[in-house]
């Protein structure tokens, strides 16, 4: 490439490129909107469905291994994104955000020909615009020989090793539940005590706090319920902020919670013999350490491996 | 631990220095269980191989009302990195290498000029121990693989072999502002179709290049894919998505499902 070139002007092929990509784009955007799969994802979805491309797996060895073993066959690597501009609710748009992906992480699934997605991992890209965020599903379209394509998959956010270990104990993961809320607190009254004698309880704050872990808690409840009949490993982010106008404090409190859902019939216990061992690794034990399966939520507290 | 040590290393305690390895010594950067493992698998490591390329990154404008793939990134990312893996691969080749296990990829930004990246492939040249030749790549010459020699073992067992690394490049560069000035005030939450668009485009286009790779190389899959996204100094606007993963094909001899031991279950009572 010389270093004029771009005097000379965009050649034949250049235009012709610029013109595919403009065209796709306006295919995935009237794709997205009518909630289908776009063209150029569907048709390769369907060649790695009818083996005519490779299969594509995010799966590690050890997890092809037990997927194997228990007749899964990986098919191709799907994702959803949904980028949403929060007009609204920032709490809000999380529950609202996640779903939309979700929806459309089911219908890629849908058009590999799957049976259940595994390994999904939730991922925002780091990029601040406007007041907006991604939210980017990405995960393993999985066949379960033996059985027909399914008309409904299953999103399991839990590596190969875990979804094997749920299964074997008749615990299906089915989904991912969010339950998100948020409150302002406007007419905060500070309690002339607390100025003076120290050890108070704050009642305002501890009412608002519960109020907003209680009703996002009972959204996770709400919308699990259509996916299954428990969560499991809650993954938690609340934020709470103070302002003031006209001498008066107010205080913002969001929390959202992000749970894995499961089918689980009662009563099946596992049918596994454990053996007791003690790890004389000098660091971490690699037995009981995971790494971080999601990073949307990383700079926030979080229990568990969700 | 069995107190009946092999003769070689009982020679070697005892002062005796063995003269095994023709070229006197290998080189690997396995740490122990790795080595144990690689070893295990039936193969012996015979020398670390490195390619690396310090690579130029043109620049490229575009319009910033656009959602575009800025091909000539794009271009750089990925014949940078092919050159340092080639290198690396060169390198295996003349050692007599079946294979390359634990490659990691890596790129590094050069104090001096934004412009200039470092891209060094690394990883552990291994022969099959019996002379084995049907490990290596379809071309003849020695398979790539990123996956450590803990995974390299569980890949044999589970009934497939690594030919080569295979990734995809996508430089995109995502609509700026402008689009969103009209939605200031709106006050529902709305998505932005575009940016979303964006996001599709960029990362089909990385795995379907991923992909093409993989069916070049006449492999059944791609195991251990990572589709992550990356910035190497670029506009904030300015995203690398990548996707990266090991091609394989079933072994030779087949290992039937049914014959996949279940793993052992543990439970640490460490506190």
């Amino acid at each position: 490439m010389g270093l004029f070139d771009w005097l000379r002007g965009p050649s034949p092929e250049d235009i012709a490129r610029r013109e595919a990509a403009e065209q796709r784009q306006a295919e995935i955007q009237s794709a997205l909107l009518q909630g289908t799969v776009p063209a150029m994802i569907r048709s390769r979805l369907e060649g790695a469905r009818a083996g005519r491309l490779p299969w594509v797996a995010t799966l590690t060895p050890a997890e092809l291994m037990i997927a194997r073993s228990h007749g899964l066959k990986p098919i191709a690597a799907v994702a959803a994104s949904c980028w949403l501009h929060y007009g609204w609710s920032w709490t809000e748009g999380h529950a609202q955000g996640w779903d939309a992906a979700l929806q459309r992480l089911r219908d890629e699934a849908r058009a590999a020909g799957a049976n259940a997605v595994l390994d999904v991992k939730m991922r925002t890209i780091p990029l601040e615009a406007g007041n907006s965020m991604d939210f980017t599903l990405v995960g393993t379209a999985v066949h379960v020989e033996g059985l027909p394509p399914s008309s409904d998959p299953i999103v399991a956010t839990v590596p190969a090793l875990e979804f094997v270990k749920l299964l074997e104990a008749d615990v299906v993961p089915t989904g991912i539940a969010i339950g998100a809320y948020y409150e302002w607190l406007l007419n905060f009254s500070i309690n002339p005590n607390m100025t003076w004698m120290g050890n108070i309880e704050s009642h305002q704050l501890s009412k608002l706090w519960e109020k907003v872990r209680r009703n996002a808690h009972q959204n996770l409840r709400v919308h699990a319920r259509r996916q299954g009949n428990g969560v499991l490993s809650h993954l938690n982010f609340s934020e709470m902020f103070e302002d003031e106008v006209n001498n008066q404090k107010r205080y913002l409190a969001r929390h959202i919670v992000v749970a894995t859902t499961v089918d689980a019939r009662r009563g099946t216990p596992l049918p596994h013999d454990f053996r007791f061992v003690v790890d004389i690794h000098a660091d971490g034990t690699p037995l009981t350490g995971t790494t971080p399966h999601h990073q949307s939520y990383a700079s926030n507290e979080s229990e568990g491996a969700i | 631990m069995t107190a009946d040590l092999p003769v070689h290393a009982m020679e070697r305690l005892k002062g005796l220095r063995s003269s095994a390895h023709s070229t006197g010594v290998f080189t690997s950067d396995f740490s122990v269980n790795e080595f144990l493992l690689v070893r295990k698998a039936g193969f012996e490591p015979i020398g670390l191989c490195v390619g690396s390329c310090v690579y130029h990154v043109g620049i490229q404008y575009g319009s910033w009302s656009k959602n575009q793939e800025l091909e000539v990134l794009s271009k750089a990312m990925y014949h940078a990195r092919e050159l340092a893996m080639s290198r690396m691969r060169a390198e295996a080749t003349a050692m007599g290498a079946d294979g390359i296990v634990g490659v990691k990829l890596t790129i590094k930004r050069l104090e001096w000029d934004d412009q200039l990246l470092e891209f060094i492939a690394i990883g552990t040249g291994v022969v099959h121990g019996d002379g084995h030749k049907g490990f290596r790549a379809h071309d003849g010459g020695p398979f790539t693989s990123d996956l450590s020699g803990q995974d390299f073992w569980s890949l044999l067992h589970s009934g497939y072999r690594p030919v080569e690394m295979v990734m995809g490049s996508c430089v995109y560069h995502i609509a700026h502002r402008g689009i969103l000035s009209g939605l200031g005030t709106v006050a529902r939450n709305v998505e932005l179709e575009n940016f979303t668009s964006a996001m599709y485009e960029a990362r089909e286009i990385a795995i379907e290049r991923m992909q093409f790779e993989a069916a070049a190389a006449k492999a059944e899959g791609v195991v251990g894919v990572d589709i992550r996204e990356g910035s190497y100094g670029w506009h904030t606007h300015v995203i690398e998505f990548f996707a990266i993963g090991t091609a394989v094909l079933p072994l030779a001899q087949e290992i039937a499902p049914e014959k996949i031991p279940d793993p052992i279950m543990v439970l640490s009572v460490n506190d």
